[in-house]
């Protein structure tokens, strides 16, 4: 049993990595526009669904890391220039009800052009059988994204504390009138912020694309597991996406051994907990 | 002034008699010309992708017969948006405002149960497809029909030839969606399991909207089960099959999926996937039988592709209604439902036979298993037929008692 329970622990911290990863975006957008993107969740759609049409017509899940992301940049900025932009000067409900309405309707785009069951998307060939870590069996692709997660959080700290995109960022997420008084084009970070949230979640969807398969609903996972490990961790902080991600991930796999029946219940549960304890977040400060 | 009152007032009078007109004369031309058939379905909400296909088998259906007995079906859609009470309130309408009798159609059980209550109580016929044991079990009722098996018949169908199989797989682990359906399908593996004297190693729960499975593998893993059976349905048995096998569960365990609906779960998980998995099914386009023809012939030419089982069973509903009627000679509800009473069709597993104590439809449950993406013949030919089997409770077992 114990032997089983520190599984469930490793288990736990890579499905917190990819939790994080699934998060990382939308904290990124909360904290320096301070609204809740609920297009993330359709970013994250999308991207999973161009991972699938790329892989189909190439075989190359390789590909589909290059160009999903960066379409679904492109998307970001669209969505940002042409709706976002109008309605920063209102109060962030529009921001909600504007996302809100392009996550829809990518939805049911999605659904017209690929219809409405689900696919399947392969994993890499080189990536599709299991790695031995001591006594334990372990997906190759899962260590794989562990992997590049553990990178991307390792360049996004590195942007954020040592570039200056990142001190306009941070100063951003504390005053963003400052920052404009400083005689920095606040609109062009808002864009370059919602474009790069988007990429995220856009990597987030074709790396979850093997292990999920992709189907039209599948974005409500993605926005509700985001959703849960920002407010634990902290809305608007990196460090705590990977906190809060970390610990949901655990508590998810220890209580899948302890009562499986409630891991789902677990997670919100201490999502409840935390709140309680620590309403900012455990990293967060409001 | 009083000349303006009286004319108010007998415009006020005319008025419930010209509302009410129309009403009449329109029941009138439904009696004379038109069978009007009214199909429960959710195009919209979670459950959109399956209600979406029932919808066509059922709507290509009523195209092909096109009549019965001279009347031409005009075919209603109810969109109940995947939420039961929306169902009722519907049929209610359609059936109290309208005068409809004959309804068809549902997307899940949850609809199913609710709706024929609705339509017992209002004196309709309704076919359906739900998946839980009591639609023609404790919730049997004389309007009550339905298509494919139900849990019992699904379990049997698929674990019995399996343990046949492999008389050597005496450890068998269960993932269970914590939820009606998934319980009476684990009730029913247990009840096997007793009886054969195998050890059920371990069951791990899951809950309706789980999505990560990587703990409940870990722990059946653990537990080296010969056998893994999948008691959930729907996104979640693909969820639970591509996880177990990313964890290199197929080297070591025959993992079973009980509930499977065929080809369109085939292409969701990809023929890698499939490979070497068991799947217990309601309808396989490769069974070629007088009905599964007329099936694949109606969705050909709508599609161009062969039918999955959301299309046969969608259509299923419609032939058993429409065949009734056809029996019957009249579309007298007490009389359709006289005549379909034991009543044997050509459908789409072949013939078929609506049992008269529950009305449960008796046909083939399948056992089939994936093969390997070199195997397959065409880009359809996912898995083997590696048993057929109608394994049902005797109806005085059922819980049905028919008033």
């Amino acid at each position: 049993m114990t032997q089983l329970l520190l599984f469930q622990v490793l288990n736990g911290l890579g499905i917190g990595m990819i939790y994080f990863l699934l998060s990382v975006g939308l904290t990124l957008i909360f904290g320096l526009m301070r609204f809740v993107n609920f297009a993330h969740g359709a970013f994250y759609l999308v991207a999973a669904y161009l991972a699938y049409a790329v892989t189909a017509a190439t075989g190359s899940l390789w590909l589909a890391l290059l160009v999903a992301p960066l379409a679904v940049t492109a998307l970001a900025i669209v969505v940002e220039r042409l709706l976002l932009r109008h309605t920063y000067a209102m109060p962030h409900e529009a921001q909600i009800l504007i996302t809100f309405a392009v996550a829809l309707l990518i939805q049911e785009v999605v659904i017209m052009v690929f219809g409405p069951l689900g696919q399947n998307v392969p994993t890499p060939a080189a990536l599709s059988g299991v790695v031995f870590l001591g006594p334990y069996v372990y997906p190759a692709y899962r260590l794989f994204v562990v992997v590049v997660t553990a990178v991307v959080a390792a360049a996004l700290w590195l942007a954020v504390e040592r570039t200056k995109l990142g001190a306009v960022l941070r100063a951003g997420s504390e005053s963003a009138e400052m920052v404009g008084l400083l005689g920095i084009n606040v609109s062009r970070v808002f864009m370059a912020t919602f474009a790069l949230g988007g990429a995220l979640a856009a990597l987030a969807g074709v790396l979850a694309a093997p292990i999920r398969g992709v189907e039209p609903f599948m974005s409500a996972e993605a926005l509700g597991i985001a959703f849960v490990v920002i407010v634990v961790g902290g809305l608007g902080t990196l460090s705590g996406a990977l906190v809060g991600g970390l610990l949901i991930g655990i508590v998810q796999s220890v209580m899948s051994t302890l009562w499986p029946g409630g891991a789902q219940l677990m997670v919100y549960a201490a999502m409840a907990l935390v709140i309680l304890v620590r309403p900012a977040g455990l990293l967060g400060r409001f | 002034m009083s000349m303006e009152r009286r004319t108010i007032l007998k415009g006020l009078a005319a008025a419930p008699v010209a509302l009410a007109a129309p009403g009449y004369l329109r029941r009138a031309a439904a009696q004379e010309g038109t069978l009007d058939v009214a199909a429960v379905y959710s195009l919209s909400g979670t459950f959109a992708n399956v209600g979406t296909l029932l919808n066509n088998g059922s709507q290509w259906a009523a195209e092909k017969y096109g009549s019965v007995l001279g009347k031409k079906i005009n075919y209603i859609l109810l969109d109940d948006r995947g939420d039961p009470g929306e169902a009722v309130r519907k049929v209610q309408e359609v059936m109290t405002q309208r005068g409809v009798r004959h309804i068809v159609g549902c997307t899940n059980s949850a609809i199913a149960l609710a709706v024929q209550k609705e339509v017992f109580a209002r004196g309709g016929v309704y076919v359906q497809m739900a998946g839980a044991d009591e639609s023609t079990g404790k919730d049997c009722n004389r309007s009550n029909f339905r298509w494919p098996v139900a849990s019992y018949s699904a379990v049997n169908a698929t674990v019995r030839p399996l343990i046949e199989k492999f008389p050597n797989a005496k450890k068998w682990y269960t993932i269970t969606g914590q939820y009606v359906f998934g319980d009476s399908l684990l009730t029913n593996c247990k009840a096997i399991f007793a009886e054969k004297g195998l050890t059920h190693v371990g069951n791990s729960y899951h809950s309706l909207s789980d999505r990560e499975y990587s703990g409940y593998i870990a722990t059946a893993l653990a537990a080296q089960p010969d056998v893994l059976a999948i008691c959930n349905f729907g996104n979640q048995t693909l969820d639970v099959i591509r996880q177990a096998i990313s964890f290199g569960m197929k080297r070591n365990t025959k993992i079973l999926a009980i509930w499977s609906t065929g080809l369109d779960q085939y292409q969701a998980l990809g023929p890698d996937n499939c490979e070497g998995v068991y799947f217990g099914c309601n309808f396989w386009h490769g069974v070629d039988t007088p009905g599964a023809r007329a099936v694949a012939e109606v969705v050909k030419a709508k599609t161009g592709d062969v039918p999955n089982y959301l299309h046969a069973c969608g259509y299923a509903v419609v032939q058993v209604l429409v065949e009734g009627i056809k029996k019957a000679g009249t579309t007298d509800v007490p009389a359709v439902i006289k005549a379909l009473e034991g009543m044997s069709y050509e459908g789409p597993t072949g013939l078929e036979t609506v049992r008269a104590e529950d009305h449960q439809v008796i046909k083939d449950y399948y056992l089939m298993l994936g093969k390997a993406k070199g195997a397959m013949k065409d880009k359809n030919d996912f898995a083997d037929i590696v048993s057929a089997t109608k394994a049902f409770l005797p109806p005085d077992k059922t819980g049905c008692k028919m008033t």
